[in-house]
């Protein structure tokens, strides 16, 4: 038995009486949440195709290529030394983060999710410059996308550090600013008037695994549609030294058709991570908004 | 009215904002693809936020005149990770900007691609590898 395994074992029931999840992690990884449509019939690659695959990704998604029109280009936004993507798929070698359904795919929305995400859509494009509340949450530096909850791989600051305590567990995400603090004294959620940017999560241990349920989402809040009623559960479960096994699953009746579960290992990482503080300098939301005052001038309604 | 407004907007950023180039907000919005500009200029400061970091720089004119630009460029934290410091660019490197003026007119640019003069890349690397270009 090598040392570090004997270590990992040591070490993992001694946090409190439970599983250790503390360090930082990342989650940069190139596969993708859903199956791409070129390898819908096929669920695992092999090494060699894995590597090809990210290579490929990688290759993409380098912002040092230029984009084919001006249009292109300047939605590509800035050099490639900025972005810190990940340059492998995950260690499973599954083509989707998505393991169900078995397609990878996220399920249908229902009809009723489907207006509603359609309506939204159609008054975002309507507002989009007449101030802040029209720009998306992400430019207004209050949720990122990939920052969750769930937290999925983005185009930079991948990283997450684990805080362990006997009574309540802290997630720091670098994306942004969020600090996630999970109870673990089997208290119910909140009343269900209330409701959090992220959700109320609660926590309990389940063996070796942290399990992570959350409720009471804000109507502001929406994961690839979902809506108000969503009811994430997230299991955190170390399977080596370096790993550990993220998993979510996706439940929401009144949106998606049915639930969907994915799984991310994420790999120990070397800290520190560093603070986002999103709203300390977002010059473009004025910029934005003053690049429409301005063609409004010039082109009166 | 308004409690309407504020139920439709929800939810709608986590819907629409996986920008092509994923930056933290749409660059297509804030600058415009009809005005390419191509700066050569030295850096006065270099401004380390989020999410986005912002370049200064000064670039002279023709005319012997100096017009102060604003180049935007994406988070430092990767920068921090990769080892640079707010020093890696000191004040007075000469740099060359390819970008898109803000759509306000104003004398900002995104910093589409950045090089040196003789066309070396800024940030290459990792500064533990001794890569930073320019770092005295």
């Amino acid at each position: 038995m090598n040392h570090r395994l004997l270590l990992f074992l040591l070490a993992t029931p001694l946090l409190f009486g439970q599983a250790n999840l503390e360090g930082i992690w990342s989650n940069a990884i190139v596969t993708p949440l859903e199956r791409p449509a070129d390898l819908a019939d096929k669920q695992t690659l092999t090494a060699e195709e894995a590597a090809a695959f990210a290579k490929q990704a990688v290759d993409r998604r380098n912002a040092d290529h230029r984009g084919a029109s001006n249009e292109a280009d300047v939605a590509l936004a800035y050099n490639n030394f900025w972005f810190d993507r990940g340059t492998k798929t995950v260690s499973t070698r599954r083509t989707s983060l998505i393991v169900d359904p078995a397609d990878g795919h996220i399920p249908a929305l229902t009809p009723q999710a489907e207006n509603l995400v359609a309506e939204k859509r159609a008054w975002m494009e309507e507002h989009a410059t007449d101030g802040p509340e029209g720009r998306n949450l992400q430019e207004r530096c209050l949720l990122w996308v990939t920052a969750g909850p769930p937290m999925l791989p983005g185009p930079y600051n991948n990283n997450f550090q684990i805080v362990q305590t006997h009574d309540v567990v802290v997630i720091v995400n670098e994306m942004i600013h969020d600090v996630r603090m999970i109870p673990l004294d089997g208290g119910p959620h909140l009343p269900d008037n209330i409701r959090l940017w992220r959700g109320d999560p609660r926590g309990h241990w389940e063996g070796k695994t942290l399990v992570v349920d959350t409720t009471n989402f804000s109507d502001q809040y929406s994961l690839r549609g979902s809506d108000r009623n969503l009811h994430l559960t997230e299991r955190f479960t170390p399977v080596s030294p370096d790993t550990l096994l993220y998993e979510f699953t996706v439940d929401d009746p009144t949106a998606f058709t049915k639930p969907w579960t994915a799984q991310i290992p994420v790999s120990r990482t070397k800290g520190p991570i560093f603070e986002y503080a999103c709203h300390e300098g977002n010059y473009a939301m004025t910029d934005i908004l003053a690049g429409a005052r301005a063609a409004e001038k010039k082109n009166p309604r | 009215m308004r409690t309407k407004l504020a139920i439709v907007i929800a939810g709608v950023g986590l819907l629409l904002s996986a920008a092509p180039g994923w930056a933290h907000h749409a660059f297509a919005a804030e600058f415009d693809s009809s005005k390419p500009v191509k700066l050569r200029g030295v850096v006065t400061k270099m401004e380390w936020i989020n999410p986005h970091a912002w370049i200064h720089i000064d670039v002279k004119n023709e005319d012997g005149t100096v017009t102060s630009w604003m180049i935007e460029g994406g988070s430092p934290n990767t920068l921090l990770r990769n080892g640079f410091t707010k020093y890696s660019l000191p004040v007075g490197t000469e740099i060359v900007v390819d970008g898109y003026q803000a759509k306000d007119s104003t004398n900002k640019a995104n910093g589409r691609h950045i090089t040196f003069p003789d066309g070396r890349k800024l940030f290459v690397g990792s500064a533990g590898q001794g890569a930073a270009p320019d770092s005295k």
